[in-house]
């Protein structure tokens, strides 16, 4: 007999509350229980940020969290980026550059680069591509995806940033071993 | 992945008796981002998995103690990557906290769990060795203290004793300057697991300590008192010499898909060599360790 | 007005990509589904002795254990090129993952259950992995003789050898001043679509349904329909938008074996492949190719004698028409006096190799670049020069009896050397590496195209094309859009249902731009015409006297937008225009391949590295790629393909292959050992091209794309390489041991063969 959990827990904003199997991920619960079949899978073995969702602020693979560890958490899935019918202005930027392709890593992206935008409203380009690296494209090459990043965080700069600051994170231009980088 | 149930116990108390109570049919759960895994290949069976995450006397923080740096048990690699204090006293730990995988499993993998683990190739070893950390085990019986460098058994094999869990992880603050820093080889520049990670403290005396893994069953630390590694006017022929001294211990696998072991050997030469010309220029250089 | 061709409109079906809306197979849901998982053998090769299903069927949920005999007698076989592939494994497994029983069950986790629960019994048999050991005489045979019946290879491991050429080889090498000859490997290496594919069956009254993430939804519906014998309109294929598919989704994999099931229970049965299991469904066929290159003193060359074998898998899919067309045209893009290729498909007991963004070329472009550059090196010659001297000419039939060279395909060349400063010497420490890459588009063809014009003047396409990321939707919008005067957000493009859309061959060898356009591009003409008669009733003037040219009607000095004339034509019953229109690129029986090529793909590869002499890493400094793609019609969306094309390259050049242990498994299943490029592993600075001489058969002058860009890749990287180091590495991929190994050659003598790791 499958053991199950009772969990409650707040989804792009509103409260889910639903018995979950001990043994389902995040992703299974997300996709199979809730509906939000926006969240894809792919490897379940956190490398390719297929699953990415937003968990308690934090960018996570929800292949590799049980849907239990989630309750009284706080997740937000690609298809909670566009508030009222309106796109994000990350959503918008995919869009212009032409990110998505096949779309099937694009949820993933889109999760993690608002992540990323959250910590560091204005990436340079190496920081976006180091902060997308747990997220795999086939299709892409990437390219577009981090003009996408780029263009939303330079549109965000005009509009005074968006997107909760979930972690603090100290300017890297701040700490004495920005001098000496490694070889 | 096969079923089981789940436990959520709000104190060590009652994760312990948890633990007790299961013996090996339990499963702490921290992180997730080996475990889940795992538990989906079926190399660990539990019945009953037991998250440590609701834990009341959970640290998940970073704080200094006594000359001491403590670094929780449920403390992730995110935080740790970017704690101030780390990346200046403890360079080496904070880079290599930075590679572990992506920012979706840092923002999940503790570096309790990545010890416990005891992958031979896991990245914060070398710098948890050459760094001289402390692990602070605790289990129904109490608390002890485990050495780093007898921590480490074997793959996947660690000192602590059924039951226990690792709570914190102290490192010394270094006395006097010292320069450090985190090497590995990787087949991509992407995150991947490391063919060799390799740490190198240099101390203001000329000493170095170099620790290094994925080239054996565990990460091994060794030191070089000689001052001969650091010595910018030592004949490459001395170097090799106390090289080969440090590096003897290293037995790659054989079988390992990663890298063959004269590729593993010939590697963990070039990046001791460079580590230790990064450490020494840290170590002089600007108020950085 | 935004969307007209040679724009770049938002893509068709942008939005719901970024919102989580677009709905791919494993989106989507039935209801009464039954989950299915298969059962495999941890063997390359198995005797099955036996499959006890009774523990599995007593697992709560399981409804069904499904294995050969539960098929109709004899096994049904099916596969595009040969009908070798049994629905279900039966006597024997052929490969690590050739599946012997299928679970279906209630939930995903009961069929989990139930298919760990199967109990198998098996015998391992020998099994061969490499072309050597599957050409060795004494190998056993990876086919069985009956299933090729007449065939003289039949016992040989051999499926068939292909054999091309033209001129006079002998007195050609009398000619040559230089003969160049090397042997090149290309390894395993496998798709790896972000998406695994997905597949459903449900019985539809007393037909079928199917939904799969295939690329050829058409031939599918012929496949299930002639295994289960329906008619083909009683079986409908749902083919939903493939998260990538990069050829690994163009054939029936397990959808046959879901409609048997679904039969069997009465109910929808789902399987969605692990990503593992992707791996061990397809992938690219591995090669080992000689080529021998006779030049003259001056460069030019005189011969090429080319001998290939490809190691494809356990059954045919496509896999031997990827061998034949990728080495049809393997003396390259060039004028070559005389040439001889042989080539083989060498069957193993490894997973079917079968279509991938290349088909074939790829591992003999790899080693025919190569060769060209180790030429320029000894003749000392400048490896640009010797590409621009030998390059066909535009027009001239550098194959004989097909067709002739459709592009100024030096402007590529010239334009990818300016990109990247080729006559500026490297920095000091980097290499530079130049190659070209020619595909043969596709040889035959047959797309329909509706499209509906609606009273409003919006519009509605029905196009068999699958939109797997390259965005013919998009295409087809803007094409409509520009020809029937729409904005292209007023365009539907409608996809993927047999029961819906007409016919369309296939999704294949860069052609739906030019074969699915073309017919767009004929049923708004379609449309036109009716317009004119109705512009022609309306005015009360002749036909002829009326153009419908794009959005406008003209008669004389008058004008009207299509609109206006469209609610003034269509009344009080108001009601559309209807257009239809048919792309055919017919056989010719006599040609080796069956058809001449529709147009070819060019690009022209250039990069820069910096090679890390202590370890092997290189690092992509720059990459320019040119493409010779005739018109872009969608200048971002073929951006996005040819960079695409470029990591993918990358990929199978410097960190992808299968691993195989000495029994024949793959040990590095999934992602965590299976590397491809990250975003952390981009060229420092890439730049793309095009050259677009409107020179193409498609619409507006376009040719096929998505393709060329990955062709030349590895040989450019190796040239550069070698550039930088002088070392010449004839095997992929170039991963940071092999480059070490190459540079250090004497530290590898202690190790073990097993322990050498490419």
């Amino acid at each position: 007999m499958t053991a199950t959990v009772p969990i409650r827990l707040t989804v792009n904003g509103r409260l889910r509350a639903l018995p979950v199997a001990a043994h389902h991920t995040l992703l299974d619960v997300l996709r199979d229980d809730l509906g939000l079949t926006g969240t894809k899978e792919c490897c379940l073995v956190g490398e390719c940020g297929a699953c990415t969702v937003l968990l308690n602020g934090r960018s996570v693979d929800s292949c590799l969290v049980l849907a239990a560890e989630a309750d009284g958490g706080t997740v937000l899935t690609v298809e909670g980026l566009a508030a009222g019918g309106r796109l994000s202005a990350l959503q918008q930027a995919f869009l212009d550059t032409g990110a998505a392709q096949c779309g099937f890593c694009i949820p993933g992206q889109l999760v993690a680069a608002h992540a990323l935008l959250a910590i560091t409203p204005h990436p340079v380009r190496a920081e976006v591509e180091e902060g997308l690296a747990g997220n795999l494209c086939r299709c892409a090459g990437y390219e577009q995806i981090i003009e996408a990043v780029l263009r939303a965080a330079a549109g965000q700069a005009a509009e005074g940033g968006a997107g909760r600051r979930a972690h603090a994170r100290p300017d890297p231009a701040a700490t004495p071993d920005a001098e000496v980088a490694p070889q | 992945m096969r079923p089981f149930s789940y436990e959520r116990p709000t104190s060590l108390g009652d994760a312990f008796g948890l633990l007790d109570a299961h013996g090996t049919a339990a499963s702490p759960l921290a992180g997730g981002t080996d475990l889940i895994i795992r538990l989906r290949d079926g190399t660990v069976r539990a019945e009953v998995v037991v998250d440590l995450k609701a834990i009341d006397e959970r640290d998940e923080g970073i704080h200094l103690q006594d000359g001491r740096l403590v670094i929780g048990g449920w403390t992730v690699m995110t935080d740790i990557a970017a704690d101030p204090r780390i990346r200046r006293d403890f360079t080496a730990l904070a880079e290599a906290a930075a590679v572990v995988g992506s920012a979706q499993i840092r923002n999940r993998a503790t570096l309790a769990g990545n010890i416990c683990n005891a992958s031979p190739a896991a990245d914060t070893a070398p710098a948890l060795l050459v760094y001289g950390a402390e692990v602070i085990a605790t289990g129904s019986g109490g608390t002890r203290r485990i050495a780093i460098d007898d921590f480490f058994i074997g793959p996947g094999r660690t000192a602590l004793a059924p039951g226990e869990l690792v709570t914190a992880i102290e490192l010394p603050l270094p006395r006097g300057r010292q320069g450090a820093v985190h090497l590995r080889r990787t087949r991509r520049r992407g995150h991947d697991l490391a063919s060799v990670t390799l740490a190198c403290a240099v101390l203001d005396d000329g000493r170095a300590r170099l620790a290094y893994g994925s080239v054996g069953p565990r990460p091994l630390l060794v030191t070089d008192d000689s001052g001969v590694l650091v010595d910018g006017s030592a004949s490459s022929e001395a170097r090799d010499l106390v090289l080969d001294h440090l590096l003897a211990g290293a037995s790659p696998s054989l079988r390992s898909m990663r890298a063959s072991p004269a590729y593993r050997l010939a590697m963990l030469r070039v990046l001791a060599l460079r580590a230790v010309e990064i450490a020494a220029g840290r170590a002089v250089g600007g108020a950085i360790a | 007005m935004t969307g007209i061709v040679g724009g770049s409109p938002a893509r068709s079906g942008g939005r719901d990509r970024v919102t989580g809306h677009q709905a791919y197979v494993a989106d989507i849901h039935l209801e009464d589904t039954l989950h299915v998982k298969l059962v495999t053998v941890p063997c390359a090769r198995a005797r099955i002795l036996g499959i006890d299903a009774e523990e599995a069927l007593r697992v709560p949920g399981v409804r069904l254990v499904f294995t050969a005999a539960d098929l109709p007698q004899p096994v049904p076989r099916f596969g595009p090129q040969l009908r070798d592939r049994p629905v279900l494994a039966t006597g024997e497994t052929k490969y690590h993952g050739d599946p012997v029983a299928a679970v279906a069950a209630e939930t995903l986790d009961a069929a989990e259950a139930g298919a760990a629960a199967v109990r198998v019994a098996y015998e391992e048999l020998p099994a061969v992995t490499s072309i050597a050991a599957a050409l060795d005489p004494a190998a056993p045979l990876v086919q069985d003789p009956p299933l090729r019946p007449g065939d003289a290879l039949a016992g040989r491991n051999v499926l068939r050898e292909h054999r091309y050429g033209w001129g006079d080889l002998a007195a050609a090498e009398a000619e040559a001043d230089l003969v160049v000859e090397g042997t090149y490997t290309f390894p395993m290496v496998t798709q790896f679509a972000i998406e695994p594919h997905a597949f459903m069956a449900a019985p539809d009254g007393d037909g079928i349904a199917i939904w799969s993430s295939i690329q050829h939804p058409n031939w599918l519906q012929r496949v299930i329909a002639s295994l289960l014998d329906l008619p083909l309109a009683r079986v409908r294929v749902f083919a939903p938008d493939p998260g990538g598919a990069f050829g690994g989704k163009q054939h029936a994999k397990y959808e046959p074996l879901l409609a048997f099931m679904a039969r069997r229970v009465g109910r929808p049965v789902r399987l969605v492949l692990t990503l593992e299991e992707t791996f061990q469904a397809v992938r690219r066929g591995a090669s080992e190719v000689r080529v021998r290159s006779g030049f003259r003193r001056d460069g030019t060359l005189v011969f090429r004698d080319i001998d290939a074998n490809y190691l494809i898998g356990a059954y045919a899919d496509i896999a031997d028409r990827t061998v034949a067309k990728g080495s049809y045209t393997s003396a390259g893009p060039y004028r070559v006096p005389a040439v001889r290729i042989v080539a083989r498909s060498v069957l193993s007991h490894t997973v079917p190799s079968t279509a991938f963004r290349g088909f074939g070329n790829p591992q003999q472009i790899w080693a025919g670049e190569s060769n060209m550059d180790e030429a320029a090196r000894t003749l000392g010659l400048d490896p640009l020069d010797l590409r621009l001297r030998n390059l066909a000419a535009p027009g001239e039939a550098f194959i004989p009896g097909d067709t002739p060279a459709d592009g100024r395909w030096a402007e590529s060349v010239q334009l990818a050397a300016r990109l990247i400063d080729w006559q500026t010497p490297a920095a000091p420490g980097r290499g530079r590496g130049i190659a070209v890459g020619l595909k043969e588009g596709p040889t035959t063809g047959l797309s329909y195209s509706i499209v509906r014009l609606l009273a409003d003047g919006s519009v509605i396409v029905y196009a068999g094309t699958s939109d797997m990321g390259q965005g013919a939707r998009t295409i087809f919008a803007q094409i409509a859009a520009q020809e029937l005067g729409a904005p292209v957000e007023a365009v539907t493009i409608v996809m993927g249902d047999t029961a819906v859309v007409p016919y369309d061959q296939q999704t294949s060898a860069s052609r739906s731009s030019v074969l699915m356009g073309n017919a767009v591009l004929l049923a708004c003409r379609d449309i036109q015409g009716k317009l004119r008669a109705m512009a022609a009733r309306l005015e009360r003037v002749d036909e002829s006297a009326v153009v419908v040219d794009q959005g406008t009607v003209t008669i004389g000095d008058r004008e009207w937008p299509i609109g206006e004339v469209l609610a003034r034509g269509l009344g009080r019953l108001g009601g559309e225009v209807i257009g239809v229109g048919e792309m055919r690129k017919e056989a010719l029986p006599e040609h080796p391949l069956g058809g001449t090529a529709a147009f070819y793909e060019f690009n022209c590869t250039a990069v820069e590295v910096e090679v890390d002499r202590d370890t092997g890493d290189i690092v992509i400094a720059r990459h320019v790629t040119v493409s010779d793609v005739g018109k872009a019609l969608n200048p971002m969306q073929v951006r996005g393909q040819d960079q695409g094309a470029a990591i993918m390259g990358l990929g199978h050049t410097l960190m992808e292959h299968y691993i195989l242990d000495d029994a024949g498994r793959i040990r590095n299943l999934g992602a965590i050992d299976y590397r491809i490029p990250t975003s952390m592993d981009l060229p420092l600075a890439m730049e793309s091209a095009t050259i677009e001489n409107g020179d193409g058969p498609g619409p507006y002058g376009s040719k096929g794309m998505s393709e060329g860009a990955l062709l030349p890749i590895a040989p450019a990287v190796a040239a550069a390489v070698r550039d930088a180091t002088g070392v010449v590495i004839r095997e992929l991929p170039l991963s940071p041991e092999t480059v070490w190994r190459a540079l250090h050659p004497a530290a590898d003598q202690e190790d073990q063969p097993e322990a050498v790791v490419r």
